[in-house]
């Protein structure tokens, strides 16, 4: 077993359910190949370097996985079939350096998992502490016109 | 009398921040070894050094395939999209 990260862009058009059914099937093709997932860190909708299949947008996804070497071209064949995947992109992790990177970005995407409970909170007290902000901007200009 | 020095100390951006392993989906770490126009600086221009422009080089060849950074940008593209992608 090796370990491996698979980039992967699913087509914009879906809808989100859509894209979160895909996303899994895709996890699926690495867990029936043996391979065993460890992290997926979602990097969400963004625009591409440049259009793919006339494309602007994807949505990526990172999944971090061990797989055994000789399960990858069957899944990256599997990958291909599929028409809602824009480009996928295999890295191996292979020297001890490497794999040093890997753990800490699979630490990183596992913390960043477990961290949207916990940012729904301070998200919430952010936007009071914004309104007053507008608020005091607001007279202000209000001030400046009437001068 | 010794020739002057045309150019500062060239020392390697890199190795100063001691980088042992890059990621290409940071594509904005990237951007300090990229032109204008996106193509790999050369080491003469950037000071990097033998083994960290090896590794740039692969980690923006990555990022390309990965639709991160664009391959090559035309003088249309140039102005629809500069440097929002990378952020």
């Amino acid at each position: 077993m090796r370990n491996y990260e698979n980039l992967v862009i699913v087509k914009p058009t879906l809808t989100a359910e859509e894209i979160q059914a895909h996303v899994k099937a895709i996890e699926e093709v690495i867990t029936s190949n043996g391979g065993e997932i460890i992290a997926t860190s979602p990097m969400g909708m963004r625009k591409l370097a440049y259009p793919i299949e006339k494309n602007e947008r994807g949505y990526y996804h990172v999944i971090y996985s061990s797989i055994a070497p000789s399960a990858i071209t069957e899944i990256e064949r599997r990958f291909r079939i599929n028409e809602d995947l824009l480009r996928f992109v295999t890295i191996k992790y292979d020297t001890n350096r490497e794999i040093a990177a890997f753990n800490g970005m699979v630490e990183k995407a596992k913390k960043a998992a477990e961290v949207p409970a916990k940012v729904e909170t301070p998200a919430v007290e952010e936007a009071p502490t914004e309104a007053p902000a507008v608020e005091t901007a607001a007279p202000v200009a209000t001030e400046a016109a009437a001068e | 009398m010794p020739e002057k020095r045309k150019y500062k100390k060239r020392y390697c951006k890199y190795c100063e921040a001691k980088v042992d392993f890059m990621d290409y989906k940071d594509a904005g770490a990237l951007r300090f070894s990229l032109s204008e126009r996106y193509k790999i600086m050369p080491r003469r221009l950037t000071g990097n050094c033998k083994r960290h422009q090896d590794m740039i080089s692969i980690v923006i060849k990555r990022a390309r395939a990965a639709a991160l950074v664009p391959y090559t940008v035309t003088r249309k593209q140039v102005v629809v999209a500069p440097f929002e992608n990378l952020k």
